[in-house]
């Protein structure tokens, strides 16, 4: 197409002065977990000497996860086993803490929610004073219950699905009989489609139990995690929090860099985790628009990168 | 394209369509029964078209029975049917799965016992099919043992689903060379009384989402179901009829293998939808509009009887 240009924008490696240059233009620094300062259980070397230094630089550090499985409490004690000293609850934004905010404080729900999800969801929900249909309830387990006819709590208002090693037939079709009403909310808690685990395996995520129920109800489910624009404005309602000012690492390119891009930050991808430098630049290379706002600004090998740059 | 397309059929239209076609090829849910029920006068319209000399199949997107229960349940709602009339997506995907994938191994189900004793059937061993729930720590689940004679997944109904059956399949596919087939892509699975639960479709969606890969799907509208009964019965398309209540699996299997439609308005497509699709410039939407329609298949019973 004649006049069109390709920008080549993007995807920077970032060394030595730049990544001081970088930092003293930046106030918040946002990071992504799996993948940028920990894998599993074993933390990114030199990813808590830079979030401590960042710290002492005067820096606002938080944690942004669309992993859903653990409430903030046990973050908290995740990130003192791995060696992040004095990280605070209050500055870790999980997307089921930020479920649990939207119910409350954005959608407001008057009503139980009924959750497809784990033991993370529903502590943040029970911590956020949000309603919960009890699962496994004895109904369930009548004579003659069955997917053709399980009972229903009146008082449902909203549905939210994630990540859920339960999942059965049984809550598809309920979550479905609930979402038949229109007033009915629905969200999902993330839409990864799968997560890595340790040595390069992965496992469905809340992404494909989403896709399930959306097929179903023929509805499309409101995304509280990356990349949508919710966790962010659900920090910057907590903290005064100026874009320009801000930036994001991770090391997904469909979630943490797009995020990034939606919410106007500065990015960074970081090759720890699940994107690899072709894919970024595989994006680069598009010509489809959308797909620009997965490149990255810059990109580090890892957050230990910033290290240096911290030391001087 | 036929001139005049989405034409109520009128009794003289009738006479006319059934003699330029010796087989009709029939939808069951909202075509012949609605759940336990048979559409009235669809068991005579059967029975009369094969005393007409018109030879009748039965093609359905349905995994949760093998041809013989199917067999059954038209004997018991009076229609005069066999089994190898039958076609549906447990028996197709066995079909599928054995002549054009050439499967030399098992294949990892999630599906229904229908699904199996079709598979075993022509001679491919299943695994996985029943109650399958999670235990363990996260970790253990990529790490599932897992049959390394499995060269394929197959997803279809499965009231089992579960969770566990998710993280397997995913497994299994994360090898590239291993083969994924969907029976359907419905959304929904009708029941008695109307009521409806989740389908086969909602559940390769999740797999579909977790693997980052597209199924080959067997049923309508893919055109494998229709050539399943034209290789086994030798069918000129332009001698067929395709009479189903769905634009968009009955009706758009027709057009693809040009076969002449009716479209009964007693299960999910309406005629507006019809003529919507009629007037829409996009040739996707063109495949889904019949050559006929009737408000019921009992509708062309004078024709036959006449």
């Amino acid at each position: 197409m004649a006049g069109t240009v390709t920008s080549s924008r993007g995807c920077v490696t970032l060394r030595g002065a730049q990544i001081r240059d970088l930092l003293d233009a930046k106030h918040n620094v946002l990071f992504d977990c799996d993948g940028v300062i920990w894998n599993g259980e074993t933390a990114v070397t030199g990813a808590p000497e830079v979030v401590s230094l960042l710290k002492q630089r005067g820096k606002r550090v938080f944690f942004v996860t669309n992993n859903c499985t653990r409430p903030r409490e046990n973050y908290v004690q995740k990130f003192c086993r791995l060696g992040f000293t004095d990280v605070a609850e209050e500055e870790i934004f999980s997307s089921a803490y930020c479920s649990a905010a939207y119910l409350r404080d954005v959608a407001r729900l008057q009503g139980k929610v009924y959750v497809i999800g784990c033991g993370g969801v529903m502590k943040e929900l029970q911590d956020a004073g949000v309603p919960v249909v009890e699962e496994d309830s004895a109904a369930d387990r009548e004579p003659g219950t069955s997917i053709y006819n399980c009972p229903l709590d009146p008082d449902v208002k909203a549905v939210l699905v994630g990540y859920d090693e339960n999942f059965t037939f049984m809550k598809l079709a309920k979550a479905c009989c609930y979402l038949r009403n229109s007033e009915c909310l629905f969200l999902a808690t993330d839409p990864d489609p799968w997560h890595p685990l340790r040595g390069g395996r992965i496992t469905p995520g809340s992404g494909s139990l989403t896709a399930a129920l959306e097929t179903a109800s023929s509805r499309k489910a409101t995304v509280i995690g990356k990349p949508s624009r919710f966790m962010y404005e659900c920090i910057a309602s907590q903290f005064d929090l100026d874009p320009a000012r801000s930036l994001m690492i991770g090391d997904r390119l469909e979630t943490d860099i797009l995020f990034g891009s939606n919410c106007g930050l500065s990015t960074v991808l970081t090759l720890t985790g699940v994107s690899t430098l072709e894919e970024a630049h595989r994006y680069r290379d598009s010509e489809a628009p959308e797909q620009k706002d997965c490149v990255p600004d810059y990109v580090v090998e890892s957050v230990a990168d910033f290290l240096q740059a911290l030391e001087e | 394209m036929a001139a005049s397309k989405c034409t109520r059929l009128s009794s003289a239209l009738s006479r006319q369509l059934l003699d330029s076609v010796d087989s009709v090829l029939f939808d069951c849910d909202g075509v012949i029964w609605r759940g336990d029920q048979a559409v009235p006068g669809a068991p005579e319209v059967i029975n009369s078209l094969k005393k007409n000399g018109k030879r009748v199949f039965f093609v359905t997107n349905n995994s949760t029975k093998t041809r013989q229960m199917y067999a059954d349940k038209l004997g018991k709602l009076g229609f005069d049917a066999t089994a190898d009339e039958v076609f549906g997506t447990a028996y197709c995907s066995a079909m599928y799965l054995k002549n054009e994938c050439k499967l030399e191994g098992k294949v990892y189900l999630i599906g229904s016992n229908a699904m199996r004793q079709e598979l075993e059937e022509v001679g491919i061993q299943p695994v996985g099919v029943g109650p399958d729930p999670i235990s363990g720590v996260q970790i253990d689940w990529a790490n599932v043992p897992l049959d390394k004679e499995v060269q394929a997944v197959l997803v279809g109904f499965d009231e089992h689903f579960s969770y566990m059956k998710l993280n397997r399949a995913l497994q299994y596919l994360c090898n590239p060379d291993c083969q994924f087939v969907g029976t359907n892509t419905d959304t929904r699975l009708p029941l008695e009384g109307g009521k409806a639960v989740p389908g086969t479709g909602c559940l390769l969606r999740a797999v579909e989402t977790a693997a980052q890969r597209q199924a080959q799907v067997v049923g309508k509208p893919s055109n494998f179901m229709f050539e399943c009964v034209a290789s086994q019965f030798d069918l000129d398309p332009q001698r067929c009829l395709m009479v189903g209540d769905r634009l968009d699996t009955d009706i758009m299997l027709g057009s693809n293998c040009g076969l002449k439609t009716l479209l009964t308005l007693t299960g999910v497509s309406t005629v507006a939808e019809a003529e919507a699709n009629q007037k829409s410039e996009c040739p996707h939407r063109q495949k889904m509009v019949p050559d006929y329609y009737v408000d019921s298949i009992a509708d062309i019973l004078p024709a036959l009887q006449a």
